[in-house]
This record gives structure tokens, sequence and C-alpha cells, in this order.
């Protein structure tokens, strides 16, 4: 589904220093997989996410999504494939506290530039129920706990039907117990609705959720194994 | 949800939040846009006003007035105090020239009058009954004179409607009153309605008395008059005809540069033009006030687009493009402008309200328009560079800022 290349990603801090973030790394995701990677800090494993999320372009390498490549994109073109293509989860939950729940959630759709097949509302409702968020659609985020709140994400990040739901360290703002069911959420959400899942954690009991595990280490990949 | 309708109810949570900062970031466009209006409304009602008075006197009048008024293209006020003055006998030749309908001789004095009730300082005008209807004055109560008592040297006089109270208490009370000008006794036949002058250049007829001429002479020895005032049958003639055969018999028995022509057209036109200038003037300098209102919004929407990174990365992780976050900015700029244009304008309007009982001021739909119109372009405009600067943002970037 996702392919890169050979890719590199090098920030320029200042004229002098360069930071070379990911080295030569080449990865493919499949579709349906359920994928951790793991790593210390700075190991480069939030920057590969974020290409794989398209938030950012490699310094060189390919990155192809079904099979295009994304080079030949333009930035709306890229908007589009976010919006439409991959779900967001992050660690600091990242809803805009201005806005209601409910209004958090149809974020996406109003972006959308596409012609939806569901009435956005209708969705939202229909997950906070699912997702035992029934009520809270006129709250506002900071109102509600950081399991809420990273629920609330995950369904923001459903909207659009993505194929790919990319999650950077998901529990790390959660106690274990929270962690774990949310753990388990995304889970159900690979194995039921056959979504492909990406989670980027240092936390082994996190990871462990996965099928493929790839650990990454100064910017380079030393070990992508098969745990299931 | 409406896309449109969704940023713009955004921005609106987002003033809700911060309303001090809101009014404060408004505050210039709203005093900008409250001098506009406020000048144009002031501009306006003055320019209103002239015209008015200037319509009551008809465009088929006109005035021979002593000395040269208009002299190589402006005006001459020495002119004015020149001590010519015309008599009856240029009263009948004028009255004979064709295509002249009436004529009123005008002689006026600053005198003492004296009621029952009290004593007033007062012009008094000596004219015909010519004289009303040329002015198109109309009866409040009792009548103008007429032309048999300007014959009989009838000791009639007719009052406007503030001496009639000022002398009277009230203006009914003054008909068939006697009154005393400069110790020879009138008798007061007639109040007419309130003319609304003075203040603004015309004559505050409302302050007047008017007497037939015949009466006048005891003020007037040698029997002459200030000013004719005439009307013309414009359906016939034209008004250069009617000029040119005044001018004519006028030169028979006076000098070319003792006499003038005025018609009330031609002095609103300068009138009007002056004041065109002048509140163009006056509207462009208070125009920089909305300037100075849109730099204020500028820098606050930078300092905005700074508090906000976190927020446009998430929006554009979620799929926002560059044109949706520069829409979001300039909406909300465009918002911030309009909220401080409509305020000024509800302020003009209100002070509007109040200075109408001083003085004539009045909104016309051009400046409601002309206010909304410029506070969104000022948004607009001055909302641009912070908003390119939001849309700019990298949106790895923007999501990590903490």
């Amino acid at each position: 589904m996702i392919i890169l290349e050979r890719v590199n990603k090098i920030y320029h801090i200042d004229q002098e220093f360069t930071l070379h973030v990911l080295k030569k790394v080449s990865l493919k995701i499949r579709k349906g997989e359920f994928i951790s990677i793991i790593g210390p800090s700075g190991s480069g494993k939030s920057t590969l996410m974020y290409l794989v999320g398209l938030l950012d372009r490699p310094t060189s390498g390919k990155i192809l999504v079904e099979g295009k490549e994304i080079e030949t994109f333009n930035d709306d073109d890229l908007s589009s494939l976010r919006n439409e293509f991959v779900g967001f989860v992050f660690q600091q939950f990242n809803l805009i506290n201005k806005l209601t729940v409910l209004e958090n959630i149809i974020l996406p759709t109003i972006y959308s530039r596409k012609r939806l097949d569901f009435n956005p509302k209708e969705r939202a409702l229909y997950f906070l129920k699912k997702f035992g968020l029934e009520g809270k659609e006129t709250a506002y985020p900071n109102k509600i706990s950081g399991g809420q709140q990273q629920r609330v994400a995950i369904i923001r990040a459903l909207m659009m039907k993505p194929k790919l739901i990319l999650a950077d360290e998901p529990t790390g703002n959660l106690d274990s117990k929270t962690g774990l069911e949310i753990m388990k959420l995304i889970a159900k959400l690979n194995h039921e609705e056959k979504i492909t899942v990406l989670v980027v954690t240092h936390d082994i009991q996190v990871a462990s959720f996965a099928e493929r595990l790839i650990e990454i280490k100064d910017g380079k990949i030393c070990r992508d194994t098969k745990v299931r | 949800m409406n896309y449109l309708f969704f940023v713009v109810k955004n921005a609106i949570e987002d003033f809700k939040k911060n309303k001090t900062q809101t009014f404060l970031t408004s505050l210039g466009i709203m005093i900008g846009v409250f001098a506009v209006v406020m000048l144009m409304a002031l501009g306006l009602g003055l320019k209103k006003y002239i015209n008015d008075q200037f319509a009551q006197l008809g465009k088929n009048t006109l005035f021979i007035v002593p000395g040269k008024i208009i002299q190589g293209g402006s005006f001459n006020v020495a002119a004015t105090l020149q001590s010519v003055k015309f008599d009856n006998r240029d009263l009948a030749r004028i009255r004979k020239l064709r295509g002249v309908e009436e004529v009123a001789p005008i002689y006026s004095a600053q005198t003492q009058v004296k009621s029952s009730k009290g004593s007033e300082e007062g012009t008094i005008i000596f004219s015909n009954e010519a004289f009303f209807e040329i002015n198109g004055f109309k009866i409040k109560i009792g009548r103008f004179f007429d032309q048999n008592e300007v014959i009989k040297r009838s000791k009639v006089v007719v009052l406007g409607s503030k001496i009639a109270e000022k002398l009277f208490g009230k203006p009914d009370l003054a008909v068939n009153q006697r009154l005393s000008v400069s110790r020879i006794s009138y008798t007061v036949i007639g109040v007419i309605e309130p003319e609304g002058g003075g203040g603004f250049g015309g004559p505050d007829y409302d302050n007047y008395l008017f007497a037939p001429y015949t009466t006048g002479y005891i003020f007037n020895p040698q029997k002459d008059f200030s000013r004719i005032a005439l009307q013309f049958d414009d359906e016939k003639f034209t008004l250069q005809e009617i000029k040119d055969s005044i001018i004519r018999e006028m030169l028979k028995r006076h000098n070319d540069d003792s006499f003038s022509l005025i018609e009330p057209g031609e002095i609103l036109r300068a009138v009007n033009s002056i004041f065109s200038i002048l509140n163009f003037v006056l509207v462009a300098i208070a125009s920089i006030s909305l300037v100075v209102g849109g730099i204020g919004i500028m820098n606050i929407m930078f300092v905005t687009v700074t508090e906000k990174t976190r927020e446009i990365g998430i929006r554009r992780a979620i799929g926002a493009r560059k044109k949706d976050i520069l829409f979001q900015f300039i909406v909300e700029s465009t918002l911030l402008s309009l909220f401080g244009g409509s305020i000024g304008l509800g302020l003009a309007f209100l002070l509007t309200l109040l200075v109408q009982r001083f003085i004539p001021a009045y909104i016309d739909i051009y400046s409601v328009l002309l206010a909304l119109g410029v506070s969104s372009f000022v948004g607009i405009i001055f909302g641009v560079f912070p908003a390119k600067k939001a849309a700019d943002l990298s949106p790895i970037e923007a999501i990590r800022y903490q």
C-alpha cells in the first residue's frame, strides 16, 4: 500500500548544522497490517511516521502511495490524501479546544473535496455511541478525560473512512489501564474494519499489539520482524 | 455543515473567548468608521440644508443686488458693501419687462420691536406682497398683506414664527395684536410657518418681521431698495433671455459694475462644489484612521497566527489545504474589521440622531454601504499577510509546535 525506497530525511537546523534523521530507509507497508515502530527518543521513528502520513516530504528517495509517487503531488493533492487516506492519532490528542467534540469529529469532512456517501453528523453520533461517548457531543475537549479525548481523536481519524491509521505514542498521555483500552480499540479497528495501522511507540507493551515490529535506531531500520 | 458557516462560526467562537482582545483590536476601525461616517453625515446634512433653502426660492427666481459681486470668476466681497441702491423707477421698469411675473423690492432694517409682553431686537424686511410668493413662504396663522395694503401704506406686519413666540408667547396669540416698531404702531396680521433658516448662511426668516415697503419710508427717506427679487415665466422664456433683458434695462440708468444679477441655482452650484471638496478632504483625513486601524488588526492577526500554530498543524494534518487556512484567517480579520465598522457605524448613527436636534446631519444608504464595504476591505487587505504566513507554515513544524 505504501512503499518507501531509500528515503533520507535531513533537517537543516542552520547553515552549519544539519540533522540526518532518516538514512536510506526502505519499507513496505501492506494492506491490513498492524505495525509497531519502536526505538529510543530521537531515533527518527516519528519522522518516519510523518513521512508515511504525508505531512512531510523526504529529502531524497521515493515514497509511493498505492503505486503513485508523492513527488508528483502538489500541496493540495497531499492535503486531500491526508484527508481521505490517512487518519492521525497523536500523543497529545490534538483536538481543537474551542470546538465541541462533535465539531472536532466532523472537521475532516469540512475540509473534504469529495462527495461524501454518509451524513457526517450521523456517522459521528454513531461512533460516539459505539465508543461509549454518548452525550459528550456538545462537550469541549478540555472538559473530558484523557481517555475520552483520545477516543474522540480516534473517531475523528475514522470519519473519512481511512485506509491507514497512524498513531504517534497514542497511550503516552494516558494511565496504563486507559492506554490498554485505547490499544484494544485500535487493534479492534485493524481486525474488524481491516484498516492498516502503524503505531509509533517506545512502550513494549503497546508495541506488542502489533503483528509486525520494526525497530529503528539512529535513523536506520535495524530490525523488522513478524511477531504474530 | 456548510463550509463557510463553519469557518465563520469558528471565528466568532474565538472572538467570544477573547472579548477584550477582540474589542481592542477592532477599536481602530471603530473609530475610523465612526469619524468617516460622522463627517459624511454632517457634510450631507449641511448640503441638504442648503439645497432645501434654495429649493424654496425656485429656479425661476432672480435677484438684482448692488455692486459687481462676481468679478473675474471670484467673489468680490467689497462689492456687497457698495451703497448703490435701486428705487421705484427701477422697480417699475423691471416690472414692465416681458416674462417678468412678480417683482419685490427689498429694504431691511435692524430695529427695536416692542409688544405688550416685551421688547426684542429684530430685523424687519420692507417689501411688497410678491415677496412671500417669491420666497415660497407659507402662512401658519392669519394672512399675508396684500397689494391694497401696500398701496395704502397700511401699518400691518407679518411675523416669523420665532419672533412671534418671543414677542407674544405663542404664535397664535400674535395675530391682531399691536406692535411698535421704532415707536410706530403696527398690527400683526399673520405668522409664517417656521422656515428653519439661520445658523448656516441664509437669513433666519423665523426671526424676521415683514411689512409693506411703503410703510418703511420712515426708516428710508431716500425711498430706495437694497435688493430687488423677481420671478419670471420660465416656460416661455429662458433664464438667459430674462437676464439679458434685465441687464439691458438696468444699464439705461446704472453702470455695468454697480449691479449684479444673482440666480439661486448659480450660488447653489458654487456652494455645493465647495462643500463637496471640503467634505472629501475631511473624509480623506479621517480615512487615515482606518488605515491605522487596519494595521492594528494586522498586528494582532500575526500574534494570533503564532498562538494558533498548533491548531493550524492539526487542521493541516486532517486535510486542510493552504487555501483553507488562508481563508480561515482572512475571514477572521474581515469579521474583526466588520465588527469594528458596524459598532462605529452604530455609534455614528446614535450621535447623528443626537446632533440632529441642533445641526442638520443625516446618514444615507451610501454612507452605510461605504462604511461596511471599507471595513471589509480593510479586513481583507490587512488580513492577507498574516493569513499567508499561517497558510505557509509547514504542517509538520506546526503540529510539533509547543
